[in-house]
């Protein structure tokens, strides 16, 4: 033994972690080492001096502080959910797993086995059926006769060993319908027009349509175009439009309340004095009513617009008439 | 200490304890409160002698138990609970004692340990130590003495010296805790205790 490993030595046995064969041979040495021996003696002094650094238990109260700290800080947490709790405990089996490489790896495979044959089966069937069937296919869904037709395509196969190949496309093809306004089909699709189209033109015809549907009289069901107008008179961004549902709905007045409701809101909300105007008209023949009376009052004392205070006025001041 | 009592308790409380565990990673909160009291006592200890402060030793506690409360379920029953939670605080400690040791370069400032701590030199002195004031002054100068050679020493060597010395854990262990092997661990405690001698070498 050197004198080098000696001393790595010597620190080991001092903290008692030499194994006994290489105690006796590290005695032998320092026995005949003077240079060892000192450094022996030297780490021992230092083991003592460092014993006037002792380790402390910790005080009571910084126990008692850390402690209560930690509970609140514990106390503040979210509780822990189910999920997280599933997830560790997925977690903790997939560890088990880790531990049991064979049985993983066999179920690996055995999972990728059948996952080929049942794929493999599949398209052998897929392919069959595709044959089969292809010459209809054909025949039934005629070919694109140009690209302009085609909006997209959304998937490409070719069958196996052969020169067939199927593409997937979505074609975008414009339709025209013509009919009466009565007919159920195109009034479904006057209602379409009135809340989804991008065009306020087109939403204008639609709501202006409707309107002049129900101003004749001509099946302005409660369930049907009558909810349109109500939904394009509350919620539609183009003040024309609205202007129209409201006119649309103004022989309703009287008989329906959620008409009567959507014109007092028009009234109470509308931006447009115009429509704020013309909806103290549509109410005049319900100024009977609480509800219209409250709302006047209110519009006569806060609008914004003089007109519509004025007019809000002559309509209260005139009540006693009506009724 | 890590004396072999204590070793033995601890065998003693593990099956309880990996009970406790189960129990704190499916989610009670009265399990995971027990752990802590078992070890809370041992964390302070080595937070606060690592450190010298009370408050860093406090924020250390609080860092780790709310660590060990987060990955709880993380843990696997490969090592023992006591390694685990150690391996966190050592982590958390080797942080702070970077973070100081980086400060003090900057700065040039010497740890100085005040007030309580010339009560914790002579608890280790005998009696007639406090009837001698120049004894005392002696024992203050030394403690500080003491802390400033520790202060040399890098935050690795620091920590297994800690871990080995005044904590009396078996190499072993310490090399778990600390990620490396038990040879590391050795050749490391053998550096720090030079470079401990020739910082010290003027004291004895």
């Amino acid at each position: 033994m050197n004198c080098e490993v000696a001393h790595e030595r010597i620190v080991t046995a001092a903290y008692g972690e030499l194994p006994d064969e290489q105690m006796h041979e590290l005695e032998r040495h320092i026995a005949g080492c003077q240079d060892c021996e000192t450094e022996q003696q030297q780490l021992r002094a230092l083991k003592m001096l460092l014993d006037a650094d002792p380790v402390v238990e910790p005080p009571a109260n910084l126990v008692a502080r850390s402690r209560i700290r930690l509970e609140e800080a514990l106390d503040a947490l979210p509780p822990k959910g189910w999920f997280e709790r599933f997830n560790l405990r997925m977690i903790n089996n997939l560890a088990g797993l880790q531990a049991a490489p064979l049985a993983a790896c066999l179920l690996l495979v055995a999972g990728a086995g059948a996952g080929c044959v049942g794929g493999y089966e599949f398209a052998q069937s897929r392919a069959a059926h595709a044959a089969a069937s292809a010459a209809a296919t054909l025949a039934s869904e005629q070919a694109p006769s140009g690209p302009t037709e085609i909006a997209n395509i959304s998937g490409i196969v070719r069958q196996p060993n052969s020169e067939i190949v199927e593409v997937s496309y979505n074609q975008l093809v414009p339709h025209r319908i013509q009919g009466s306004l009565d007919d159920p089909g195109i009034r479904q699709l006057l209602m379409l027009a009135s809340e989804n189209s991008a065009s306020a033109g087109v939403r204008d015809d639609s709501v202006g349509l409707m309107a002049a549907e129900c101003r004749a009289g001509h099946g302005c069901q409660a369930a049907g175009i009558r909810d349109a107008l109500m939904v394009a008179l509350r919620y539609d961004k183009n003040a024309s439009v609205r202007m129209k549902a409201l006119k649309g709905l103004e022989p309703h007045v009287i008989e329906d309340v959620r008409v009567r409701d959507a014109v007092l809101e028009a009234l109470l909300n509308d931006s447009d004095p115009r429509i704020r105007t013309e909806a103290i008209g549509v109410l005049q023949p319900v100024g009977a009513d609480t509800s219209v009376r409250q709302v006047l009052h209110s519009i006569a004392n806060t609008d914004r617009n003089p007109h519509i205070r004025t007019a809000s006025m002559e309509v209260l001041s005139h009540m006693p008439e009506i009724q | 200490m890590d004396g072999p009592n204590s070793r033995q308790e601890r065998a003693q409380a593990r099956a309880p304890e990996m009970e406790l565990i189960r129990e704190a990673q499916a989610g009670s909160r009265a399990a995971f409160d027990a752990l802590v009291r078992q070890y809370e006592q041992q964390v302070l200890r080595l937070a606060l002698h690592l450190t010298g402060s009370e408050q860093d030793a406090e924020d250390i506690y609080q860092e780790a138990f709310l660590k060990a409360y987060r990955y709880i379920g993380n843990f696997r029953f490969e090592c023992s609970f006591y390694t685990w939670i150690y391996r966190i605080v050592t982590n958390l400690c080797l942080d702070q004692l970077r973070r100081r040791k980086t400060r003090r370069e900057d700065h040039a400032v010497v740890l100085d340990r005040s007030g309580d701590e010339i009560d914790l030199l002579a608890s280790v002195s005998d009696d007639r130590s406090f009837s001698n004031p120049a004894k005392e002054l002696d024992r203050k100068v030394l403690g500080q003495r003491i802390q400033l050679a520790l202060g040399k020493l890098t935050p690795r060597e620091r920590m297994v010296f800690e871990l080995k010395h005044y904590q009396g854990l078996r190499l072993r262990t310490i090399g778990e805790m600390l990620h490396t092997t038990e040879e590391t661990a050795k050749n490391t405690l053998f550096r720090a205790t030079k470079k401990l001698r020739a910082q010290l070498a003027d004291s004895r």
